[in-house]
This record gives C-alpha cells, structure tokens and sequence, in this order.
C-alpha cells in the first residue's frame, strides 16, 4: 500500500477548504450519518464499533464500543461529550482534525451520539484552542442548517443538540471525569470512581466522554465496515492512528500510520531520519506522560498498543517527541516535573504533595546542590504515588520520571559529582527558579 | 446479607455496608483516614484508607468502596502498611509540624497517624517547604491555619451539605491548593465550630478555645446543653474546676454529631462575672452578704401565701421538689412557671430549637402551667418564690407586684429580678450539678456535675429538700437515687422510666397505654 492510502483521518488534512460543509460533503461527508439514521439502529452502530476494535485514542486505549455498552439500556437522558481538551505535551492530532476537518468530527459525535441515544452532544475544546473553537462553532452551526443536527435529524426522528463549550485552560479537564465537572461549571477536579460516567456523569446522567480521533474514525468505519478497519491494524490494535511528532527530524508533524508499523521504518521513512548534524538519543512515544525509550529500545518496536507495553511504554494519544543527543535528560525532566506540578489539580493528597517535591528535587539536582541520597529520594517519592490516586496525573508524572532515572540514571548522577550543567540558565532553569 | 472476609475473619453485613465501615468492625478500629466522615459525602482524596482487595491490581480506598460477596480483604498486610506510610509522608512534607504552638496538638490524626504508621527521619528540610498564609480569622468563632490544612475537604462538605451555606471552597490547584472563604463570605454560619471538630488537624481551631489549654490535661465531662429544647448530647471539657469548651457527642437521635455555636458557648455563662456566690438579704434599702444560719432565720420568718415560680431551665428533680415547696409555702395551685415568653427565640430545621430552654417539658409533666406575663404580673404577690429564669425582666410590672410582699430568688447570675430580691439564694450552674432535663421530644437526658460550685452556692435539690424539712413533717430523700426514684412515682409521665440508670443516649417515655417499651 502507498504511505497516502493510510490518510483516512488525515484525508483532508490540507485540503482547501476542507474544513467547509460542502468540500465535505462533496467528498461523501454525512453519507455515514445519514444511513446509520436511516438503515440501522444504535445497537447494531455500537456492534460495528464493537467489532472494529476501535481503541480511544485519547491515551488510554479502551474499546470504544465496550464503553459504549456500559451505558444502562433503560437509561431516558445520556450526554456525549467529545474530548478536545488536547493537552498532553507532545500531542497535537486533535488539533489538526479540528481545524482541517471539523464536520468529521462532527459526524462522528453525531454518529456516536446516536449509538448511545444521546440527546446532547458537548465538544470540550480547550481554552487554549480559541481559534478552533470559532472554526468548530462555524461547521456546528453549517450542520444544524443542514439538517443534520437538531430535531428529527434528516427526517429520522433522532434529535441532537451539539454544544461547543471551550475549557479554561487546565490539563486535568482531559481526565473525563475533569472534563464533565468543568462542563457542570465546578472546578475542575475528577470525580471518584465508581460511579463511573456511563452510568453517572454529566448532572448525575449517564455520559460517554471520547477523544477526538475516536468520534472521527467512526464515519470511515460505518462507511467501509469493521474489517475495512482491522484489516489495517494489527489484532488488538486496528486501524490507523495519528501520531503528532516533534523534535528534530527531518519531517515533524502529523502522520497518520497503520498500527503496527516498525518504529524504525516510521522513522526512517515517514519521518526522514533525524535532521542535518542530529543524533537519536530517547523517544517519548505516545505523549510526556509515558515511559522514554532509549534509541536503541525504540528501533525495536512496533508502534501498536501491544508492542510498545511490550516495551516498557503506551502507545498513550501518540505524541511523540524525538528527543536528540544534544538534549539534557535532567532538564527535560524538569520540564516535564514543573508541567505536572503546575497542572496536578490537587485533590489527591500523593499528586499534590509528590509532584511538588519531585519538581522541588530535580530542581535542586540541576542547582548542582543535589546528593545521590536525592536521586534516590526521587524513585520512593514515586513509589508513594503510583496508583493510588483518584485519576492517573501522579501516574503521568511518576511514568516519565521513574524511566528516566532508569535509563539515563548517570546523568542524574553527574550533576552531583559535577555540579551545576553546563548551560543551568537556560529558558527552563530561569522559568523555574521563582 | 453479604459475606466477605477481613484480615482472614469472615464476616457478614448488611448489603451497602460501606467496606470502611467493614473494616472499623473486623479491625476494632478505623482505617487511617482524614477526609472520610460518617455524615458527610464521600470525598475520597486523602487516600490513606487504602486496602488489598484479592483479585484487585492496585490498591482501594475503603471509604468509596461497598462490600460485595466473596470479598478477601486486607488491611494490614505489608503492601497496604507501606501505601499508608507513603501517603502519610505526602501529608506531611509541608504541614510545618508546629505542634508545640498548635491548639490541636493530643488529638491530631496526623500525630496519631505518624505514631502508628511513620516514625521516619524526616526527607524534607524546613526551608525546602511551601509556605502558606497563617492564623487567618475567616469568622467569628474560626481561625485558618491553611500550613497546617491536609486539604481533606471536611470544612467545606460540612458548610455545602450540613448547613447549606457554602462558605468555604478550596481555591488554587496542586500543592498551591488552600482552604479559602467565598469572596464577600464570613464563616458566620451558627454553627461554624462543627467545622474545628471535623478538622482532623491543626487548621481550623477556635477562636474561643485558642492557646487557652493543652487538650491532654482537659477532663471529658458527658452532659447535655442547656442552651435550647433539643438538648444537643456535650462533652464538658474542664480542668481545674474551670470549663473551656464544650465539644458535640454522638446521638443519633438528638444531635447526630453537631452542635449549634451558641450552645458550645454556653459554658461561658458557668464562670461569669455576675454569677451569684453568697446568700444576700435586705435591711430596708440596704441588701447585703449574710451566712447560711441567718438566711434560715429569714426563710422561716416568711409569710405563708403567695406565689412560686420555676423556671424551664431546671432540672426534672429540681422542678418535682420546688412545686412542692411551692404548695407547701404559697399555697396549692400558686405554683407555676412562666412568664410563657421566656425563652423564646428563632429556630430552625437543623438542631436550633425556637424553644431556648432546655426543660419546658418537665413543667408541663408536672402541670405547672407558664401564664403570660400580664397574667403572672396579676398572680404576684404575699411571699414570691422565683426559682430560676427572670420574670422581672420578662414580665413588665412583675417587680412592682412582688414589692407588695417579699420577692425570693433563688439563682445562679445577677439579672433584674435578683436585684428585685429582698432574698437571694445562690444556686448551681448546669455544670455543676446533676440532674435530668426532658428535651422537646421529651427525652430524658442527664446533665452531669464536671466543675465545683462558686463561693457559698448550693446544689439545688438539697438545698429544696432541706427547705422542704424545715417547713414539713415530710422524709426527705437523702441522696439523688432516691430523689429520682421518688420522681418516678410521682411523675406520671416519666413511670417506667429508671431514672437512676438512664442510657448515655437518653431515653423516651411511653405514654401509659400505649403498650410499647420504653
């Protein structure tokens, strides 16, 4: 297959004018809507997604037809809630499927919506997105006077109200519990689990929250058929996944691939290799909150759910950042530690207090004042907030920090036996020092 | 029922039986924990009551969690231990371990807690922690230490679902995360200091109580609080003959586990300045201290005839004694209560009772009624007996009626009818007596003698009874078990009821007739 025959999600990303009803429409946009409307019913939708084995693609990687089914049958009032609160550093795909393509996000949360006989359909889309926002309201709005959102959508009877609600800027309002506290107009923090949102969510009602890539990969897969979509994948990773890439290689940005395709490959051939005078050192593969590979650990896998649990990390929401030679471990650490501080909406008592103090200790480490006794203070701090939260941050924060001490540990170490870095005032260090 | 196993102890409980809950009873005490509260909704955040459910991956907090059948629990394996101890050390990198100047300091879970599960060398340097703002006055009665706060949500669960208000919030997010008032918002609420209780350390303490004493040197006295007709369940904390707070006991079917401001403060009232402490007498215009032999002499000398008036504020023995007193001395039928409008306040549907007495109901089981004040201004006169409560205050022209003859009062505090008096008596606070109040559901409940009487004051009942046998040929009782043995015989409505043995919760008599137990 030609690398172009994988665009499914991406199709029309560049496309002028790709993001406006008729161009979608031109090229079969609603056709998917319209017959699951009109030729099937919710269960037989929610099957076909069943059997695609569509995965979330929002990190976590859940069935999205299972979670479908979790709603209560004889549940009267559901919500659909798509998830654009894109927020994971390195991870920047909903973005682009929002602005080159927001009617097959559309379709897709009106499809899914139907599935689960929603009567509301939210897009969250975060406050940082203001721009998307105006775009996304514009083809909400071109939808509805289409006739394929409101009342008795294309004469079906079906009814869908879809609001496009923009978050206030804070990454735990991605966590879908966050993010249906945050659309309530409280704080938003995540909810204790159970109940779960499918069974009580968005004012005590059921309520399905999905990513993005998700909603859209639903037309395409009404439209071809559950097999069109494993038939690109591997067995427990169908289809296609978008993966954002940043760092210097030759051709950073969006990719869409099969799932499963050799890293090496990926890298080698999508992605250029690495830029003039740049060596691979690590790659963080599917956003900051997973484990780091080194170089080599990533040449050697696959990029597909299983394959990269195999190695020791998640496939996550598929950002990945290329990190080079030239890179400082502890300071990108760093970066990432002050990220999960800052956002840690500070309910859980182990989030709250250990993310502060795994910043407050590699901060000192990069002050040179730090002693290898710190360096192991840093992995029982993250003993102490693995898995026992009430939503995965203090897991986001501890998985980058716990892979990176295991695998680049000397450098950790040559600050205390060298002091300060080379370069301690760079823009991070200055950042931070407050 | 369900079925699961604890610690290896198979046990049973009622479907939706909390797994917390589960464990405080196979265990024989409570999981650690700051944020879970019996009456408040389930917050989840402090995540020390983690246990090992079998099958489970990761840990669970108890507290989110309901028992279900086949369930193997552990609660002190090594795993959940460590989890415990972990997520201790998180609650205290930054908490400034200000003990020695933190009214909280004996009965702090995050003291208990590092006794049972820390005892580590600390990780943390005092100048490496995240200061936050101290002794914040967010009320009238509360004080925020927000270094000290665990962020547990206790506060703020109380004041949105208890009383409704919603003062307080958590503003900020991460380990910037701070208790805070609602913009433009007191903690005025009327019972703001539920929220110190609740407080599982140091943050929030009370204005009142503040550096006034170390709670381990305080004696726990149980009582109940005469400050309105619900008769909310207390602990009298004293030491030394001197009260320094009252703290809310569990009774599920009076007070559950609050108590209303006003009544907390109540004890303020035991050691005022204007509390009585010697018998005074008059000579003409002039009232003086006299010592007990010549107050005698001038109780005998009073006419027979008149009129005796007890006040809802004393105790069902205290009542049963001064009625008869009264008839014997003014006359049958010329004992009453009264004036109907004391003790009247605002009410509401949480605890307050618009009732603000603590006994009415005795006076009505005695059949004493309280007549207006008009009415009682127009029964005043020969030798008038107030025991308690101010009806010169609260009945206009009571003072002047009673001038006819001789006013007598017997009381604990300086008020308008002490001053009326040609004859004050001093007499025992709540706290420094024993006796029975009957709330407005008619409960019986015992307030119990915690500090020494002021001065030259006398308990009440012997004092009653020792009047009673100087101007009768009646046995008087020699002890209070008889006193409330004679109660109960000649208190219809209380029969049935051993005085003697009442259950901390009080107990509800049954009216004759009705066939059920009480």
């Amino acid at each position: 297959m030609n690398r172009d025959d994988y665009r499914i999600l991406s199709k029309r990303f560049g496309t002028r004018d790709g993001h406006k009803l008729p161009v979608y429409e031109a090229q079969g946009g609603y056709g998917a809507l319209r017959r699951a409307l009109g030729e099937s019913d919710p269960a037989t939708v929610t099957e076909t997604v069943k059997a695609s084995g569509l995965r979330g693609r929002g990190g976590a990687g859940f069935p999205a037809g299972v979670k479908w089914g979790f709603v209560p049958k004889d549940a009267e009032t559901v919500y659909f809630m798509v998830n654009a609160d894109e927020s994971e550093p390195g991870t920047f795909k909903d973005r682009f499927l929002l602005d080159y393509d927001p009617h097959a996000v559309i379709e897709g949360a009106a499809i899914s919506s139907y599935a689960v006989n929603a009567c509301l359909c939210v897009i969250y889309i975060r406050g940082e997105f203001g721009w998307l926002v105006d775009r996304v309201q514009t083809a909400v709005d071109e939808a509805y006077a289409a006739g394929y959102l409101g009342r008795d959508i294309l004469g079906s009877g079906y009814g869908l109200d879809m609001i496009v609600h923009k978050g206030a800027g804070a990454y735990i309002c991605g966590e879908e519990t966050g993010l249906i506290n945050s659309v309530t107009g409280r704080k938003g923090q995540p909810l204790i689990k159970p109940p779960f949102p499918a069974v009580s969510g968005f004012l005590g009602k059921p309520t399905i929250v999905n990513n993005v890539e998700t909603v859209a990969a639903v037309p395409w897969i009404l439209n071809e058929g559950a097999q069109a979509w494993i038939d690109l994948g591997t067995e427990k990773s169908t289809g296609t996944k978008l993966f954002s890439v940043s760092g210097p290689v030759r051709n950073p940005g969006v990719h869409e691939i099969p799932m499963g395709l050799a890293f090496r490959d990926f890298f080698n051939d999508w992605l250029g290799g690495m830029a003039e005078g740049e060596e691979l050192k690590a790659v963080i593969m599917g956003g900051s909150s997973v484990p780091v590979l080194t170089a080599e650990e990533a040449m050697n896998t696959r990029l597909d759910y299983e394959s990269l649990q195999e190695a020791g990390t998640m496939l996550g929401s598929g950002g990945m950042i290329v990190i080079p030679a030239r890179c400082d471990m502890v300071e990108l650490i760093q970066v990432l530690m002050h990220f999960y501080w800052d956002e840690s909406c500070g309910q859980c008592t182990p989030c709250r207090e250990g993310t502060g103090w795994l910043h407050r200790i590699v901060r000192k480490l990069r002050r040179g004042e730090g002693t290898l006794e710190d360096i192991d203070l840093l992995g029982r701090v993250c003993e102490g907030m693995a898995g026992l939260t009430i939503c995965p941050l203090a897991d986001a924060a501890v998985m980058p920090m716990e892979s990176f001490l295991q695998r680049f540990r000397p450098e950790f170490e040559a600050l205390v036996h060298e002091g300060r870095p080379e370069r301690p005032d760079s823009r991070w260090a200055r950042e931070i020092r407050s | 029922m369900v079925k699961l196993t604890i610690d290896g102890r198979e046990m049973e409980f009622a479907e939706g039986t909390s797994l917390f809950d589960a464990c405080r009873e196979a265990r024989g005490e409570a999981l650690p924990h700051f944020c879970y509260h019996p009456d408040l909704p389930i917050a989840g955040v402090c995540r020390l009551c983690q246990v090992e459910i079998e099958g489970m991956p990761k840990l669970t907090i108890a507290c989110n969690t309901t028992v279900r059948d086949g369930m193997v629990v552990h609660t002190r394996s090594e795993r959940v231990r460590k989890a415990a101890r972990q997520i201790l050390e998180m609650h205290l990198i930054n908490h400034p371990v200000d003990c020695p100047i933190c009214d909280q300091a004996g009965e702090c879970g995050l003291q208990d807690q590092y006794m049972e599960y820390g005892l580590y060398e600390s990780s943390v340097e005092k100048d490496e922690k995240v200061h936050k703002a101290k002794a914040q006055v967010i009320g009238p009665h509360v004080i925020l230490d927000k270094e000290r706060c665990v962020l547990c949500s206790r506060c703020v669960r109380f004041c949105d679902h208890v009383t409704g208000t919603s003062e307080l919030g958590i503003f900020n997010r991460g380990d910037r995360a701070e208790i805070g008032i609602a913009p433009g918002k007191d903690l005025n609420n009327p019972y703001s200091l539920n929220t110190v209780d609740i407080c599982p350390v140091g943050a929030l303490t009370s204005r009142d109580f503040r550096f006034k004493k170390r709670v381990w040197l305080l004696k726990g006295t149980p009582s109940v609080c005469p400050g309105c007709a619900t008769g909310c369940n207390v602990r009298i904390d004293h030491e030394a003959d001197r009260i320094y707070r009252l703290k809310p006991l569990y009774n599920a079917e009076v007070n559950g586990r609050w108590m209303c401001d006003r009544g907390r403060l109540e004890y303020r009232q035991v050691h005022a300045e204007s509390r009585l402490t010697e018998p005074l007498v008059a000579d003409g215009d002039e009232r003086h201290a006299v010592e007990w032999p010549e107050l005698w002499e001038r109780l005998a000398s009073l006419d027979r005839g008149g009129l005796a008036v007890a006040s809802p504020g004393q105790t069902l023995e205290e009542l049963v004694l001064f009625a008869r007193l009264g008839a014997v001395l003014c006359g049958e039928g010329k004992v009453c209560g009264g004036p109907t409008e004391a003790g009247r306040g605002e009410g509401d549907d949480l605890l307050i009772s618009g009732d603000r007495t603590p006994n009415r109901r005795s006076l009505a089981w005695l059949g004493l009624e309280e007549p207006a004040g008009a009415d009682l201004v127009a029964r005043a006169g020969g030798t008038v007996i107030v025991y308690g409560g101010d009806p010169v205050a609260e009945a206009p022209g009571f003072a002047e009626a009673a001038a006819h003859g001789t006013l007598v009062y017997l009381g604990t505090h300086r008020n308008a009818t002490c001053e009326a008096a040609r004859i004050v008596v001093p007499m025992s606070a709540w706290a420094e007596k024993d006796g029975i109040f009957a709330n407005k559901a008619g409960r019986l409940q015992a307030v119990r003698r915690a500090v020494a009487r002021p001065g030259e004051a006398r308990e009440d009942w012997r004092f009653l009874a020792d009047w009673l046998g100087r101007v009768t040929d009646e046995p008087q009782p020699a002890g209070l078990p008889e006193l409330r043995r004679l109660v109960s015989e000649t208190v219809p409505d209380v029969a049935g009821v051993d005085l003697n043995a009442l259950p901390a919760t009080g107990a509800v008599p049954v009216p004759a007739g009705s066939g059920g137990e009480a």
